[in-house]
């Protein structure tokens, strides 16, 4: 166990140099400058320009570059971000938690939605139920998120009034306590909603074709035959034999709560890492956008590893080695 | 628990008064598809004394799994029809209450599947699911009860008791065969079937396991029912031998008489595709041609377009199931059976212990 964890955490350290190495040249070989951007000016004489970019190292070649940087994030410094001028780790930090809340919310009530839903289909294959929900599932899945999310704003927000448009917090409301934490969970129930929903159809079609296919199984019949009571042997016995296909998309999902949201996060205002990036990579603020990339295949590493080991808990063939 | 277990077996004993055990009466079944009704199983009449063992043999795809698994009636009730009678014991099987056929289950029929491999959940221990599967028909049970009783069916079975730690696959084939032979004797029923249970295996695990299934069958006096495709593993094990060709009865009778001198000419076939292992080489034949469309069978006889023997009237008329004398020569022209009109179900005729019947024309089975 401890070396196969050692092996997998091995593994990702690679992994995260390779990405991270990987982002650096694509940035920088596309095109835009943060230095011309900084300057604010449409005619930027030439030595504004390079001042600023002798300010933040640009002026030195690619490796260098990506030396120098590696250096600093191996003492832990995630460097200056050009464009708000602030340390990229206190930027992350900031938005970090509300990207978390809103992901994390999200994926859980997808998977648990989503696959006690799939269940429910399988076994009652072919009914009118199981056709409802198949077509649901998949309107949810071919919609867009951003455009079911102005939906729900226009019906809930706009029409209804009953729930806030977009935000975070209420700035009138106050800033501790309760009350704060029920203001934060009525701005999150229509960006969370949005994302479930956009998610449950995954975990829907994967659950629902795995359960019925585990209750065609020779061991589902054994146990009928045995006399075993029906519910009995499915949420024992059918159930655990399913979930390991549910939990691989649920590993996927998790990978990409960081950044994944970005665009429900536009549409709803809300001050998360998905919209910290865009902006980095729309004003092509390198340090920020490495930071973001840095924390983003840290989460897609530690998440795969925890994946691995469930899988290694939930199925005895699979063994840590 | 032992003493009442055997009051019961007596009143059972009176109840079904010469009786035979398991009686099938004029099953029939079809799986629905999308293009019309499969007759796996069609009128098939056949019934087994308390003692007996029965082989049921036959090719692939003629009914013999489909018809135990409806005596079980594990049969997916939305894709089947299934119409007959199963009487286990007096008990209507097909019709009796959900209720009782759970305690029926396992109790007083259980099966032994036809891929061992895939006959536990991948996922639990063996102990888990042995646990599980005594404790279905003895809720209070204790562990040290089932262990005492699971350890002694291993060791029955050549079993080494570490095996319950373990999980499914990292058991061989004839061990996995092994552990789901001991469940099934888990509550000593009355009724074993076993469903291709070493096909699966190579033969020499086959030749251990079927000499242990034997030897079950004098020590604890089990019925039992051995279906597979392998006319030797019938000669082996079985006292009598049912013949199935695309859902129908061929022949039934006695393995002595049945294998040795054949009656219906599928049997006399199926016999032929196999090698002896004494005497002579002789020349394998085997069956030319191919099982029919179940979905439309041809009128008559099931299986006259490959008969080498068929007449006329084979190709018009089903030849109906008749009890012949054990040279073939005279025929009981008046014992028929199947339900009668009156389906008063305790008064329906079966034929009587060690009956040979064939189902050909050639052997008056134009009677009807």
């Amino acid at each position: 166990m401890g070396r196969y964890l050692l092996k997998k955490a091995g593994a990702a350290v690679l992994t995260i140099i390779f990405v991270l190495v990987l982002n650096f040249f694509i940035i920088h070989i596309a095109p835009g400058d943060p230095a011309r951007i900084l300057s604010g000016l449409d005619n930027p004489s030439p030595e504004v320009i390079q001042t600023l970019r002798e300010k933040y190292g640009l002026d030195k070649p690619l490796q260098v570059q990506l030396v120098t940087y590696f250096k600093r994030v191996i003492k832990g410094d995630l460097g200056h971000s050009i464009v708000y001028d602030r340390p990229v780790w206190t930027l992350i930090k900031e938005r970090l938690g509300a990207t978390l809340l809103l992901t994390f919310t999200s994926a859980i009530i997808a998977f648990v939605l989503g696959s006690l839903l799939g269940a429910y289909s399988a076994t009652r294959q072919g009914s009118k139920v199981d056709a409802a929900l198949s077509f649901v599932a998949y309107l949810l899945y071919s919609m867009p998120s951003f455009w079911l999310g102005l939906m729900l704003i226009l019906v809930f927000a706009s029409w209804l009034k009953i729930l806030p448009t977009s935000g975070m917090v209420n700035l009138r409301a106050p800033s501790t306590g309760i009350l704060h934490y029920l203001d934060v969970f009525w701005h999150l129930i229509l960006p969370a909603t949005t994302l479930s929903l956009v998610q449950i159809p995954a975990y829907y079609r994967i659950t629902r074709s795995s359960v019925s296919g585990v209750l065609k199984e020779d061991f589902i019949t054994m146990f009928r035959a045995s006399g075993m009571d029906e519910r009995k042997i499915f949420r024992k016995y059918a159930f655990k034999n399913a979930i390991l296909p549910t939990v691989t998309v649920f590993g996927l999902h998790l990978a990409y709560v960081v950044t994944g949201a970005a665009l429900v996060e536009i549409v709803f205002a809300w001050p998360g890492m998905g919209r910290l990036m865009l902006g980095a990579i729309y004003r092509r603020d390198y340090p920020l956008l490495m930071g973001i990339y840095l924390i983003m295949s840290l989460s897609v590493a530690v998440t795969m590893i925890v994946v691995d080991i469930l899988y290694a808990v939930l199925d005895p063939r699979i063994r840590y080695t | 628990m032992v003493a009442t277990q055997q009051t019961n077996e007596n009143n059972q004993c009176e109840e079904s008064g010469g009786r035979p055990l398991l009686e099938i009466l004029d099953l029939s079944v079809g799986y629905e598809t999308g293009s019309g009704l499969v007759r796996a199983v069609d009128h098939v009449d056949l019934s087994l004394y308390a003692g007996e063992s029965l082989g049921i043999v036959g090719e692939s795809g003629s009914g013999k799994s489909t018809l135990v698994m409806s005596v079980l009636r594990l049969l997916p009730l939305d894709k089947t029809v299934v119409t007959g009678t199963v009487l286990f014991n007096g008990v209507d099987i097909l019709r009796c209450p959900q209720q009782e056929m759970a305690r029926i289950r396992w109790k007083e029929i259980s099966i032994v599947f036809q891929k061992s491999m895939n006959s536990l959940s991948p996922v639990h221990k063996v102990w888990e699911q042995v646990e599980d599967i005594y404790r279905v028909h003895a809720p209070g049970a204790s562990k040290d009860e089932i262990r005492e009783r699971i350890l002694h069916l291993f060791n029955v079975v050549n079993l080494s008791p570490r095996v319950l730690e373990l999980y499914p696959h990292e058991l061989s084939g004839g061990m996995l065969q092994r552990v789901c032979i001991a469940l099934s004797l888990v509550h000593l029923p009355k009724l074993v079937i076993f469903d291709e249970a070493t096909t699966a295996l190579d033969v020499i695990t086959q030749g251990q396991i079927l000499d242990e299934v034997m030897r079950l069958e004098r020590e604890l006096k089990l019925t039992s029912i051995i279906v597979t495709h392998d006319i030797s593993v019938v000669a082996k094990t079985c006292k009598r031998v049912a013949v199935m060709y695309a859902g129908r009865l061929m022949e039934v009778g006695d393995v002595g008489t049945v294998l040795v001198e054949p009656l219906h000419p599928y049997t006399k076939g199926l016999i032929s595709s196999f090698p002896p292992l004494t005497g002579t080489r002789k020349k394998i034949t085997g069956i030319p041609g191919a099982l029919p469309d179940l979905k439309a069978p041809p009128p008559g006889c099931i299986f006259a377009p490959r008969c080498p023997e068929a007449l006329k009237v084979c190709k018009e008329k089903s030849p109906v199931p008749t009890v012949v004398s054990r040279d073939g020569e005279e025929h009981l022209k008046d014992v028929k059976f199947g339900p009668g009109e009156s389906a008063g179900l305790r008064n329906i005729q079966v034929p009587p212990i060690g009956a040979h019947v064939v189902a050909c024309h050639k052997y008056g089975g134009d009677d009807a």
